[in-house]
């Protein structure tokens, strides 16, 4: 594995995406570092929909569609029914647990 | 829900009144602090006879509204010397509640007694029973001779051994619903150790004969549940089991709370081998998938023998079922209910420890023995961090964790007194408390948000009176700027006072993931409120009314603006991997309570 490429944490139902994963391992899968990569672009390469995520994080931030993904990155990325507990998707207003935010309190 | 019972231990007697015309809306959280601020002298010793306990059904509690059956107990704290509220599901929120009661009340003390009591409470009843044959009982097998003793099924809440040896870690224990586990804790605050020390062993709730609370527009709160149960249930986190696939769908109900095990850590802000780091490398074998998949791989392998379970409801009525039961491998059978986020967190990670089994032998070992695994945790840390165990050391944890049982164990005695105590007494710097109190699962330097929650709340570090987390998740780097000028301070400020509000209500706190994200659900839970009581509530204010009681009774208790800040290593020691301080102003936090 390159120091450029991606490291790409996944967890419950997009364990999938690694063969023979475990849930009680870590499953992580490694990507080639493409230039000026969005997060969305990064969704779409690994074949999945943006209905399919919840709250993900890229160097432990959690991250937008719009984020380019740096060389060397560590993505974590869980599924749609992961996500922090307490609510507030429209506090979060990454668009993903809830498509319709209308407050980006931290844009 | 209009009556009172006012128990006299000095000479065990006993009186019922009536729910006083001021305290009419009062339930749960705020029956219990503001009986406390009103009766309570806040200088008192609160392991003497001057301190009272309260206990109070949430409002809800009994009616249909989902997951609304929590109940309150409130005294001053032996931990944090100042006002406590703890709150927990099980059986007796119910059952008081389909009861009639609004609280009970509990003064004075036995003089010079070395007799242990129970209280009986029934329909119109109550009994004062020398129960010594109770005392010092591990509480699986206490609650197993009590339902044998009231074969009704009661509710059971109560002291274990280290409440009734007067220890700070003692939290208040529960039964379950299938009285298999006295796990459902209202854990913080050594409140346990209250009913110690008013030689109270249990309280007994036999529901025999109530009835189910009327609301007072009864249309309405009907209309209003079944909104609040379908938004609940399309909720991608509070919602059902699986999908229209069968693959797993709501996340508690799947993970549990231990859902936020990995969260936490791929955000940087798990405090793991006592606050050191941010992320534990190994929270995957501890976490709510790998319980998830343990119980699924002993159903296979045990059949109808099998006892392990998630989408478990920690009390009736619950249509979130973030609770467990987590099997031994080898048999299937039970080892421990629930095993939640806090919990694994408090005897896992911050510990370092990843072997599934330790984790949730410690947190059996706290349950039987009458202990606050957050509290308990972060104690076991202490002695770690005076290199007395290694980091990471299951089997030496569980082993210290059992001279528990020996009264005459120097180190059972420690263990069980908390945080502070174990860890001025052991020479150690980096004591994570605030007000005395153990700092809980969220790391404060990279979710600074709830840092303040922690460091200002009346209740001493408590995540759950101002859950912020969600909220403050992306202000980990930088200044966190938003159209609305929605400072931390205020962040906090209308987090706390939302969270004394729903802990009055009976509802479980985790109703917010819901309404939070649903203005139906919102309304309809408030409507819930609103048609019970045949009045409209303001959520804020009623909330602020809560907090405003009880910062006055830690004010005059003694506490201070000083004792609004968290230690100084959490604004020394930069916290890998985001390596961040917690440097929230202490103006900031002063701002939280000055215009209140």
């Amino acid at each position: 594995m390159s120091a450029d490429s991606l490291e790409i944490h996944l967890y419950g139902r997009l364990r999938k995406l690694v063969k023979g994963s475990r849930p009680d391992e870590d499953t992580v899968r490694t990507l080639e570092y493409v230039e000026n990569e969005t997060f969305e672009g990064l969704i779409d390469r690994l074949e999945l929909e943006q209905s399919d995520i919840g709250d993900c994080f890229l160097n432990g931030t959690l991250v937008k569609p719009k984020n380019v993904i740096p060389k060397g990155a560590r993505l974590g990325l869980f599924p749609f029914n992961m996500v922090l507990l307490c609510g507030g998707q429209h506090l979060k207003g990454h668009g993903y647990t809830r498509e319709d935010v209308d407050i980006d309190y931290y844009r | 829900m209009n009556k009172v019972l006012r128990i006299d231990m000095e000479n065990l007697s006993h009186k019922w009144e009536n729910v006083k015309p001021e305290h009419q809306t009062y339930a749960g959280r705020a029956f219990t602090s503001i009986t406390l601020s009103e009766e309570v002298d806040p200088t008192c010793h609160p392991l003497r006879a001057q301190n009272k306990i309260v206990v109070s059904p949430g409002l809800l509690a009994g009616t249909l509204a989902p997951s609304s059956g929590r109940m309150s107990v409130g005294a001053k704290s032996p931990l944090t010397g100042g006002i406590k509220e703890a709150n927990a599901g099980g059986l007796t929120g119910t059952k008081l509640g389909s009861l009639g009661v609004r609280g009970i009340i509990i003064e004075g003390a036995p003089p010079d007694s070395e007799d242990w009591y129970s209280i009986l409470v029934g329909k119109d009843k109550c009994e004062i029973i020398k129960t010594n044959d109770y005392a010092g009982l591990g509480l699986y097998e206490l609650i197993g001779k009590i339902w044998k003793d009231y074969p009704t099924k009661p509710g059971i809440i109560g002291s274990g051994i280290a409440g009734q040896r007067l220890l700070k870690c003692a939290g208040v224990f529960g039964n379950n619903i299938e009285n298999s586990d006295p796990g459902r804790y209202a854990g913080r605050g050594g409140l346990g150790a209250v009913f110690g020390s008013k030689r109270i062993v249990a309280i007994i709730s036999d529901g025999t004969g109530g009835t189910r609370p009327a609301a007072k527009d009864q249309e309405k709160f009907d209309a209003a549940r079944k909104v609040f149960v379908k938004s609940l249930n399309a909720h991608a986190v509070t919602g059902r089991l699986n999908d229209d696939k069968g693959e797993p769908f709501g996340g508690l109900k799947n993970y549990g709370t231990n859902v936020l095990l990995n969260i936490l850590s791929e955000a940087g802000g798990l405090p793991t081998k006592g606050f050191s780091s941010g992320r534990f490398d190994k929270a995957a074998k501890i976490s709510g998938e790998a319980v998830h998949d343990l119980v699924d791989r002993t159903k296979k392998k045990f059949g109808d023998k099998a006892e392990g379970k998630y989408a478990h409801s920690c009390h009736p009525g619950c249509v979130m079922a973030c609770s467990n039961v987590v099997p031994y491998e080898d048999t299937g059978k039970m080892h421990v209910s629930p095993l939640e986020y806090e919990s694994v967190w408090a005897l896992g990670a911050n510990l370092g420890i990843s072997v599934l089994h330790d984790v949730a032998e410690l947190n059996r070992l706290c349950n039987d023995l009458g202990l606050d695994t957050i509290e308990a945790g972060n104690t076991i840390a202490m002695f770690m961090e005076a290199g007395l165990i290694p980091y990471g050391d299951g089997p030496k944890s569980i082993e210290l964790l059992k001279k528990a049982y020996d009264e005459s164990s120097v180190e059972g005695k420690l263990v069980s007194s908390g945080t502070q105590t174990a860890g001025e007494a052991l020479g150690v710097t980096r004591i994570p408390v605030v007000k005395g109190q153990a700092l809980p699962a969220y790391d404060p330097r990279s979710i600074k948000g709830i840092g303040v929650t922690y460091a200002t709340t009346p209740m001493g570090a408590d995540h759950t009176a101002g859950y912020t987390v969600a909220a403050e998740i992306l202000g980990i780097k930088g200044t966190v700027t938003d159209p609305r000028d929605l400072k931390k301070a205020e962040l906090s400020q209308a987090f706390q006072a939302t969270t004394a509000y729903i802990d009055s209500t009976g509802y479980c706190l985790f109703i917010a993931f819901c309404i939070l994200d649903d203005d139906d659900g919102f309304n309809a839970m408030k409507d819930t409120v609103d048609s019970f009581l045949g009045q409209d509530i303001e959520v804020t204010s009623y909330g602020k009314d809560i907090l405003r009681k009880e910062r006055e009774f830690n004010k005059k208790a003694g506490f201070t603006e000083v004792d609004d800040r968290l230690p100084e290593f959490f604004r020394t020691e930069p916290l890998p991997p985001h390596n961040v301080v917690f440097d929230v102003p202490d103006e900031e936090l002063d701002e939280v309570y000055k215009n209140m």
